[in-house]
């Protein structure tokens, strides 16, 4: 967990939660086709064997009048959510943590979903529930008080390529561009 | 800047200087100063009690490892927009 290669991964992550929960969210079921274009329904076949599930979540639902946006939407989504240097697991508890964190209803329900679906047990979900509860404390408390930030040097750099690119040489120092 | 006064580790009693000795354990790091949010929650040592005993249970490994609930917290910071 030492490398930024994982903060690069979870932050992409944390932006298409969001970007699902903002629309699933919003008063807009009006927007769901009641026949989706065949074009979609390949896209909603696809989000229906990656969530082992029958229906589709409605964030994905709502913009699938536009086929192409759909398939752009949901292949950005499944590549932010699958098994790569973070675990599936790990990432839906993330999303998790922040759909409870911005108050997504939406968001909260179906992320609690696929963690359980995914083997996380009710004690993990508390451990998760707890992090996310104490820093939504040590963040208002820091921001109250407009502390600056003391600990940022505390894990060191690391030049981790992003995904696809050869390593860096060993030899490589913070200083490096 | 901070709007208050953030007091030197020096400057709180002995039994609440254990604690920040704890906290330099906690992060596996030695500060030159406590942390800033140490010295914050210390002002009021019984609230900084409870408050840093759940937030240690709720980091303590389990099903998801420390450095997993660290990303956890990270990202939770970063929602809330939250630099420090």
């Amino acid at each position: 967990m030492s490398d930024d290669a994982l903060w690069y991964e979870a932050a992409l992550l944390v932006g298409l939660t969001n970007a699902l929960n903002v629309v699933a969210d919003a008063p807009l079921a009006a927007l769901e086709p009641a026949r989706p274009d065949p074009e979609a329904e390949v896209v909603f076949a696809e989000i229906r064997d990656f969530y082992e599930r029958a229906d589709v979540p409605v964030a994905f639902r709502r913009v699938a009048a536009d086929p192409g946006y759909l398939a752009d939407l949901w292949r950005a989504t499944r590549r932010a959510f699958s098994d790569h240097r973070l675990s599936r697991r790990l990432k839906e508890a993330l999303a998790f943590a922040v759909s409870v964190t911005t108050r997504s209803q939406f968001g909260t329900t179906f992320h609690l979903g696929e963690m359980r679906r995914l083997g996380v047990g009710e004690r993990g979900v508390m451990e998760v529930l707890g992090v996310t509860q104490m820093f939504s404390s040590y963040t208002k408390i820091a921001d109250t008080l407009q502390l600056e930030p003391d600990m940022g040097t505390i894990a060191p750099v690391d030049w981790s390529p992003p995904p696809g690119d050869p390593p860096p040489p060993n030899t490589r120092t913070p200083e490096a561009p | 800047m901070p709007t208050v006064r953030l007091r030197d580790a020096s400057e709180y009693p002995g039994p609440v200087q254990k604690l920040f000795e704890v906290a330099k354990a906690w992060f596996n790091h030695d500060f030159a100063q406590p942390p800033a949010m140490s010295r914050v929650m210390a002002w009021d040592t019984e609230l900084g009690r409870y408050h840093g005993r759940a937030m240690k249970r709720a980091m303590t490994p389990g099903e998801f490892t420390r450095a997993e609930k660290e990303m956890v917290a990270a990202v939770v910071s970063g929602v809330n927009a939250c630099p420090y």
